[in-house]
């Protein structure tokens, strides 16, 4: 198992961001989704505030990609 | 698509001018040279270098953001050349845009910051639509000069090295031009609102109350907080840029990828992904124009807070008693 890991190579940094940052996105989206349900006459505000904070997550995996350094 | 991005475009007459100006200023800032880098295949990471005038090395993104800015320059002022009381076709598309933009900010930022600063954002947002879009239509990036043999079986996904056109925000100097354009802008709404004690203070000082030995660590506790969000302050330009950039960089590589997936499929598979670009250029657009205005308003609240506050308790109370309805 060690040895398999040890043969890792290439980006995983930033697989890892994207993996981090889809789950991230994913919990935004459903507890957006959530509270839309739960007030509707709220939506616009919630749709803001979601596509910010998702903006924001998904800012992660730019940095990984292009300040990281890869091997 | 061409006639569409005709209209696309910003102002009443009020706000236009500085608008344009604004145009003008992206437009020079992203004369700087190429971001160094290079990769075989693929888009890219660099835009190539079409001509030199004098000193300026003008490179493929410059040009399209040159003729982005001057269609939207352009359509705009075709489109409000005869003002009419009740609006008609192209003036009609240019104030519903504006208006709804207008109207789109001031719910977030509070009338009287909206008022101030919509010539930027409003720009920014429909500058940042225009070439995200014009970055997909056809020719954009596939008509250009190769130094590669065609190479009979695969005539779709013949690599063109030079392009006469790119994406403008396909280049990191493009977005990092707009992102320290916003930088120095917020810099100068936050001095104007606060002062440079003010300023200061909102960034260093304690808020809320707080007695004796506690009111001292608290002065330590938010100096301390302080620093981080003076780290983070100065972080926003790069991960605006970046996250842009990225976007659409992503976007088209994405697109070149997918032409070759399959030879022969080459014509058919990039559709969907056309269709979820335009949908991605709409999402950075609103993105970039989102996170840069609640930037401002965080940093402006201070003085307007009672105002604010009015309009959100409309807002609020509106909701609530409709979610009480139900």
């Amino acid at each position: 198992m060690l040895s398999i890991l040890a043969q890792l190579t290439g980006n995983l940094h930033i697989g890892l961001a994207a993996l981090g940052a889809a789950i991230g996105v994913g919990i935004i989206g459903m507890k957006a989704a959530e509270a839309t349900g739960r007030n509707p006459g709220a939506a616009g505000d919630i749709r803001n505030i979601a596509i910010i904070l998702a903006a924001l997550v998904e800012g992660i995996v730019f940095f990984a990609i292009f300040l990281a350094k890869g091997q | 698509m061409i006639a569409l991005l005709h209209r696309r475009s910003t102002s009443t007459a009020g706000n236009a001018a500085r608008i344009f100006a604004l145009v003008f200023v992206f437009v020079f800032v992203t004369s700087g040279q190429a971001f160094a880098g290079g990769e075989g295949g693929g888009l890219p990471p660099d835009a190539p270098v079409l001509f030199n005038i004098g000193p300026l090395p003008v490179n493929n993104s410059m040009v399209v953001t040159w003729i982005v800015a001057a269609v939207v320059i352009i359509g705009v002022q075709r489109a409000m050349r005869r003002k009419q009381e009740v609006p008609l076709g192209g003036q009609n598309f240019v104030e519903w845009l504006v208006d709804g933009l207008h109207g789109f900010l001031s719910q977030i930022m509070g009338r009287d910051l909206a008022k101030n600063t919509f010539w930027f954002f409003g720009t920014i947002f429909l500058f940042i639509l225009a070439t995200n879009w014009a970055a997909l239509l056809p020719g954009v990036g596939t008509i250009g000069f190769s130094s590669q043999e065609v190479e009979g079986s695969r005539v779709f996904t013949h690599h063109v090295e030079k392009p006469l056109f790119r994406g403008a925000n396909a280049d990191l100097n493009m977005t990092s031009a707009m992102a320290v354009t916003f930088f120095f802008w917020w810099v100068i709404w936050a001095l104007k609102s606060n002062g440079p004690v003010g300023f200061f203070k909102h960034i260093f000082a304690p808020k809320g109350k707080s007695e004796g030995v506690m009111k001292v660590m608290m002065i330590v506790i938010f100096a301390i907080v302080g620093v981080l969000e003076v780290v983070s302050i100065l972080f926003r330009p790069v991960s605006l840029s970046f996250r842009l950039y990225g976007n659409v960089y992503a976007g088209e590589t994405m697109l070149e990828s997918m032409q070759g997936l399959v030879p022969w499929l080459g014509w058919l598979i990039p559709v969907p992904f056309y269709f979820m670009e335009l949908l991605v250029g709409l999402v950075q657009a609103l993105v970039f124009m989102l996170l840069t205005s609640v930037f401002t308003l965080l940093i402006c609240e201070h003085h307007e807070e009672h105002r604010h506050d009015e309009h959100g308790d409309d807002h609020g109370h509106g909701g609530e008693k409709k979610a009480d309805a139900h």
